[in-house]
């Protein structure tokens, strides 16, 4: 495309050995855990330890504490995909499209409120969840995962609909679609990668977070997270722990594959 | 354009309302908090800036300051430097480039608790493959009670976990230049290096910000991954400010801990205003608009 690709065709031997190295260092902590999770790691009636056994991945699915985390995982982290979407959408309209009173106001805390660390708000916010009813609930982990992601949300979505003209919506107003209708019917399928990536997002940063996960489930509707932890003991089949982590990570590289382009692509969000 | 329309208060409200409830709210309840020793939540004395008066006037609070800024400093000079050559040979890595790209996200998406995990049993003395090379070679590495080796752990483990950010952020900005740029530089004879420095960069600068403020705040608030490699140790040489707060809060120091809470946020506030007017500098510099 540019220059900078063609004018140098052929890599020299050390622009590969940069790449491998970096690769292998990426690697090596996933390829290790994989290993494992396909070994027997505890003495076990029929399989000798330390060899090759589909046993830790049988295993996740004859544990029901694993298996329920994982469904307790899947709907709060889709609770919270949709709660942000829901409500970004709009507010990242608006910012895309209006000025209004105290909009830079609004914007900046979004942005402090994305980076503040979940260990400072985690002891109030467990205080009041406790007092409505939402701790132990996958919707309370959802509504404070929105914490950080709704800002993520509003930054990407804003970028995706500055993309597109205003004349676009002025006509679609013309023809009468009334703000709701043109929502649905035109911004929506204008803007879908961005909702694509957007979604990606929250999806990652809702599976990955542990702080508020562990202190909002005391008793019950644990996360794969919390479940892997719980497997740590006085003799730790270390096998499973890895098949579980190496199963928790399935859903998010599937959602890598299909957002690949857009990451590669590149997009661009304001500040 | 944008039009002067207050009509996008109806629209941000929800949002807006989400983070009152989960932001504001209980941002003034741990204020609030932080003026009382508190047993239980019914059994609350006032006792003023006491709270306050201890962890700016004892040494715990300057020595994790400290030790976090120190991380944070250490982490950005590895990952931003390293993050932006990866970047730029991707960029020449031709048809490999995406499936590289996914690779570097991966450890992004690997759950926080789970990292150290992994690291853990790499370094592994027995069983692990680098802790055994490590042996083999000599090099004892004993992350447990050298204060040295559990830095170098924890920075590595934090560059391998995060590195893919900043390499996808800054590989975004540099699919952003036009191609022109490049011929007009190849034209003008211009090196490398020039390129770099006045094409690129300045092209960058806006994914880099955003870069730099997330690898900042997060190394400068790490937590789940440094408490689970050493919880803090060797005698506090990992005992970074989140670390701290932790400690109060599993202390049920509900009193200290929102102290504690409040003068973090302070900081993340100061250093939100910081980037924010760092960037608006930029923007009115390079003559930007802002669309």
């Amino acid at each position: 495309m540019s220059l900078a690709t063609s004018s140098q065709p052929r890599q020299g031997f050390g622009f590969w050995l940069a790449l491998a190295a970096a690769v292998v260092f990426i690697l090596l902590p996933l390829g290790e855990a994989v290993l494992i999770s396909f070994t027997s790691t505890i003495p076990r009636d029929g399989i000798a330890e330390g060899s090759f056994s589909l046993i830790n991945y049988l295993n996740i699915a004859r544990t029901p504490e694993l298996v329920a985390s994982i469904g307790n995982s899947l709907v709060y982290v889709s609770l919270n995909v949709a709660l942000c979407l829901l409500t970004a959408l709009p507010a990242a309209y608006a910012f895309s499209r209006y000025a209004f009173i105290g909009d830079r106001h609004f914007f900046f805390l979004l942005l402090t409120f994305r980076i503040t660390p979940p260990v400072v708000l985690s002891l109030p916010i467990f205080v009041l969840f406790a007092q409505f009813g939402l701790v132990n609930s996958p919707l309370g982990i959802a509504l404070v995962h929105c914490l950080f992601n709704v800002p993520i949300a509003i930054w990407i979505l804003e970028s995706f609909i500055s993309a597109i003209p205003r004349e676009f919506d002025e006509t679609a107003f013309i023809d009468g679609h009334s703000l709701p209708s043109f929502f649905l019917k035109q911004l929506l399928p204008a803007i879908a990668p961005g909702v694509g990536v957007a979604a990606f997002f929250c999806f990652i940063f809702s599976w990955v977070e542990v702080v508020f996960a562990r202190i909002l489930t005391v008793t019950a509707g644990k996360p794969i997270t919390m479940a892997i932890t719980a497997l740590f003991g006085f003799q730790t089949d270390m096998g499973l722990v890895m098949a579980m982590t190496v199963f928790s990570l399935l859903p998010s590289v599937a959602l890598i594959y299909f957002v690949r382009n857009h990451i590669a692509k590149g997009f661009v969000i304001r500040t | 354009m944008r039009v002067y329309n207050n009509r996008g208060w109806l629209l941000v409200a929800p949002a807006g309302l989400i983070i009152f409830c989960i932001g504001i709210v209980p941002l003034v309840t741990i204020f609030n908090y932080s003026f009382f020793d508190i047993f239980i939540l019914k059994q609350a004395y006032w006792v003023g800036t006491q709270w306050y008066e201890e962890i700016f006037g004892s040494s715990r609070f300057g020595l994790s300051l400290a030790r976090s800024l120190l991380f944070s400093a250490i982490v950005l000079s590895v990952q931003i430097p390293l993050g932006i050559a990866l970047a730029l040979l991707l960029q020449r890595a031709g048809r490999l480039r995406t499936g590289m790209l996914m690779l570097f996200a991966v450890p992004l998406v690997v759950p926080w608790n789970m990292i150290p995990v992994l690291w853990l049993s790499l370094v592994d003395a027995h069983t692990g493959p680098v802790g055994r090379a490590l042996a083999w070679l000599g090099a004892g590495f004993d992350y447990k009670f050298n204060a040295l080796h559990t830095w170098t752990l924890i920075v590595v483990m934090d560059t391998w976990h995060w590195l893919g950010l900043v390499i996808i952020l800054t590989y975004a900005g540099l699919s952003g230049i036009p191609g022109p740029y490049y011929q007009a530089a190849a034209i003008d004879g211009a090196s490398r290096w020039a390129v770099f420095r006045y094409i690129e960069l300045p092209k960058i600068g806006g994914v880099l910000s955003i870069a730099l403020l997330l690898r900042f705040v997060d190394s400068f608030m790490i937590y789940t991954e440094a408490f689970t490699i050493n919880a803090g140790g060797p005698n506090n040489a990992t005992t970074f400010l989140s670390l701290d707060l932790g400690e109060d809060i599993k202390a049920y120091n509900y009193g200290s801990a929102a102290a504690r809470s409040i003068v973090y946020f302070l900081i993340i506030l100061t250093i939100a205003w910081a980037f924010r007017t760092a960037t608006e500098r930029r923007r009115a510099f390079s003559g930007e608009v802002r669309a």
